[in-house]
């Protein structure tokens, strides 16, 4: 069964290799029959790499052992869902993913947009038909899934902490990301290649990158509560290389996602959109290649494998090529407006833009620091929790405030007194409620107390402009259906907030206390008591769960279990199990960690009280319903779209 | 005349850079941040607070919540040094914390023993390519 895989991706090589070559003769000659062809191979891609990964899921369901990386990420007691998971649990089968994924998404976008786009979409064909090659051949010659060993008895197994089901769904979303972004940054190529700077690429891509950034956003956020709930230390994100390979592709496409918004109303910001785009698909490569190549330390302890090597030189190449193509085609990127104002719209979101570009680079050079420091000085220094923090605060926190201007701002140019006519509401909301929290003793953290003003300035904002919108309408329904990508916004705007005052909340105000406590003894932590009760041990699927028993009483009620799950005898793996309560009035949760359980029953714990950390994933729900609301098919807007590509063609 | 006509957007974005970039280098070179990232056999010499990743080796003993802490030995990853460094720790032990897993410490040298107040065991990869007897 391996040599079927093998033979699949040799023949997922061939078609990529051929839809890029033939792909690139048949758009420069311009033959038709030649770039049907070549988009015909770019879709069978699809198809062959599909049967290499029923190959491998197969194997895995089969627990094939014949097979080294199913031996080497399952074993036969894991559940089937996580044998499953292991698809992409492991170097190979994330990469065969990645092919995958990258296939199905050239194949949907080329067939989708072959009639409208035939002259852009001919050169789109050998740019994913290029990154295609790139993975087929890492795949064939690297790094395959489908190595063969002696038949092993059992697998080793997955590591007890990545058996949760936000392990199944984090990291598949974030390949949806990633892959995603290839999507526009081929259009853009294309378009560029084909001397088409219209606004046409950017409109026929428009729902890729919003759902390749939600896809994005998502996946973090799953991540980030795997983080909570699993790794068992209290915190969510811990700018982690790993953590922040996903955190700068997603910034970069934010950027893109205003940036454009620009480009089709004013036809300003050409060249800036392309590079964005090229620095969000880049910077999703160079994630890929941060995870795999072992250069940063990480806690992700991503061996150090050949194909570092190959990513950075694809990385290198794949940016030196939309460099030479976009000083190639400056002269079709020149403006077609100039800013009037810098009190517009236009110049908001051109604030909004620098500001989400700096936060990505400082992240970028936060990332490379001890790289460069050991290139430049001979010694490997890394940066801090407290210089990323110090960033996220002095960029996040004027972004914040941005988000509740911009979109009051008019287009073209403003005055003074109508923008603080305009702001008055939201002004004096975001007023009261820092003098409130001043007096309620929130001003115990600066930044705290910043961002919940800043926070309650821009849902003021939403409020006056949904009202406003309202009122012309007649109803809040119909003001949505009119223009659902601007409300969707909005709807991501209030997500945004509510993540703000979520992990300003349970960072800036939280409380901690460890504590050692024998059966009938209790510890006292932010107006909550926990009075312990002692052990309970329990036999689980596949571990032996040993649980200590608190009674909460105080601010909370009710009882609380946390401990170990023990994976086998002696040296076998243990999982630390949190135990949490959930006040969802208050959005706050008791946070409790059985940091050591000792022989005679004792145990030390960790109680932490987080205020409003519950705002951080109901911001995920918001998320994704307000990218649901942007991405939902708009009659009014394919109409406007179908008049804008005439014109562009005209 | 032409001059008064001409887009602000460019000295926008160059004040925009500059401050940013200034805020940048203040803070880097100024306030600076960041910690020396060593080996144990390259911890001598290093006085201040240090980034220390290595390979835990011997069997691991004490009580990582008593005065004494958790005490270990540590060594080079990439082995070829024979340097071992005494290691106390005080704080919350990771689950996968055991003789023979890479871990990161942070802390300081002090009479011999590295005195850590951060102990982080890097998590078994899911990107490690998958090694056995290949035919």
């Amino acid at each position: 069964m391996a040599d079927l895989g093998r033979a699949a991706l040799v023949v997922s090589l061939g078609l990529a290799v051929y839809a890029t070559v033939a792909g690139a003769v048949a758009a420069r000659a311009n033959r038709r029959r030649l770039a049907d062809s070549a988009r015909n191979a770019l879709i069978a891609c699809f198809g062959s790499t599909a049967v290499a990964s029923a190959v491998l899921v197969v194997a895995l369901l089969r627990h094939d052992f014949t097979f080294t990386y199913v031996a080497a990420h399952t074993n036969r007691d894991l559940p089937a869902l996580y044998t499953l998971s292991a698809f992409w649990g492991g170097q190979e089968g994330s990469l065969l993913l990645w092919l995958l994924v990258l296939s199905a998404y050239g194949a949907l976008a080329v067939a989708v947009n072959r009639r409208l786009l035939r002259d852009l979409v001919a050169w789109v064909v050998p740019v994913i038909g290029g990154i295609a090659t790139f993975f087929a051949l890492v795949l064939v010659a690297v790094s395959s899934p489908f190595e063969t060993q002696t038949r092993a008895v059992d697998g080793a197994g997955l590591t007890p902490s990545l058996q949760n089901p936000y392990m199944v769904a984090h990291p598949p979303l974030l390949y949806l990301g990633y892959v995603g972004l290839a999507v526009p940054f081929a259009f853009a190529a294309g378009a560029l290649l084909a001397g088409r700077t219209d606004e046409r690429w950017i409109v026929a891509t428009r729902r890729w990158t919003l759902a390749a950034w939600a896809f994005l956003g998502v996946g973090q956020l799953l991540g980030a509560h795997w983080a909570y709930v699993e790794v068992g230390w209290g915190g969510y994100y811990a700018w982690d290389p790993v953590e922040n390979a996903a955190l700068m592709p997603w910034l970069a496409a934010t950027a893109f996602l205003h940036s454009v918004m620009v480009q089709e109303r004013k036809g300003m910001l050409k060249v800036w959109n392309m590079v964005l785009v090229a620095l969000a698909f880049e910077l999703s490569v160079f994630g890929t290649f941060l995870t795999r190549s072992g250069v940063v330390n990480s806690i992700h302890s991503f061996a150090k494998s050949p194909i570092g090597s190959w990513f950075l030189g694809f990385v290198v190449l794949s940016s030196l090529f939309s460099v030479a193509l976009i000083l190639w085609r400056l002269p079709l990127l020149r403006a077609r407006t100039r800013l009037e104002s810098a009190l517009s719209r236009e110049a908001t979101f051109l604030y909004n833009n620098l500001l989400l570009v700096a936060l990505c680079l400082t992240i970028l050079w936060g990332v490379m620091f001890p790289i460069l420091t050991e290139a430049v000085r001979g010694e490997t220094r890394t940066m801090g929790r407290p210089y990323f923090d110090f960033f996220l605060r002095s960029f996040g926190l004027p972004l914040l405030l941005l988000m509740g201007i911009g979109p009051l701002v008019a287009w073209r140019r403003t005055s003074a007194r109508t923008l603080a006519r305009t702001l008055r509401w939201p002004i004096a909301t975001a007023l009261a409620t820092g003098l409130l929290l001043v007096a309620l003793g929130a001003g115990s953290s600066r930044a705290g107390l910043i961002a919940y003003t800043f926070s309650a300035f821009v849902l003021a904002s939403i409020v006056v402009e949904l009202v406003r919108g309202t009122r012309v309408t007649g109803s809040l329904f119909e003001l949505v259906a009119r223009n659902r990508r601007r409300y969707g916004g909005y709807v991501v705007h209030a997500s945004v907030v509510l993540l703000a005052i979520g992990v300003a909340g349970s960072s800036a105000y939280a409380s901690e206390r460890d504590r050692k406590l024998s059966p009938g003894e209790s510890v006292s932590v932010a107006g909550y008591t926990l009075a312990y009760r002692g052990l309970t041990t329990h036999p689980g699927a596949n571990a032996t769960e040993v649980r200590a028993v608190l009674d909460v009483s105080g601010r909370g009620d009710g009882t609380l279990r946390t401990g170990v799950n023990r994976y086998g005898a002696g040296d076998q793996p243990t999982s630390r199990e949190v135990g949490i309560q959930t006040n969802w009035l208050r959005g706050e949760d008791l946070y409790v960690i059985a940091d050591q359980i000792d022989k005679d029953g004792s145990v030390y714990f960790k109680v932490l009280v987080k205020p409003l950390v519950n705002l951080i994933w109901i911001a995920g729900f918001l998320f994704v319903g307000g990218a649901l609301v942007a991405l939902w098919p708009d009659a009014r807007e394919q109409r406007r779209l179908a008049t804008r590509l005439a014109l562009a063609r005209a | 005349m032409a001059r008064s006509t001409r887009s602000p957007a460019r000295l926008v974005i160059a004040l925009s850079v500059a401050a940013v970039l200034a805020v940048f280098l203040l803070y880097t070179s100024i306030a600076g941040g960041s910690k020396a990232q060593v080996t144990p056999s390259t911890l001598a010499g290093h006085s201040g607070d240090v980034s220390l990743t290595g390979k835990v080796v011997g069997r691991p003993h004490g009580d990582a919540h008593s005065a004494r802490g958790l005490r270990f030995h540590m060594r080079d990853i990439k082995g070829g040094s024979e340097t071992s460094v005494a290691v106390a720790f005080r704080g919350t032990v990771p689950d996968l914390f055991k003789s023979g897993r890479d871990v990161v410490v942070e802390g300081q040298l002090r009479n011999g023993v590295f005195e850590a107040n951060s102990l982080v065991t890097k998590c078994p990869s899911k990107y490690a390519p998958a090694t056995s007897n290949q035919t």
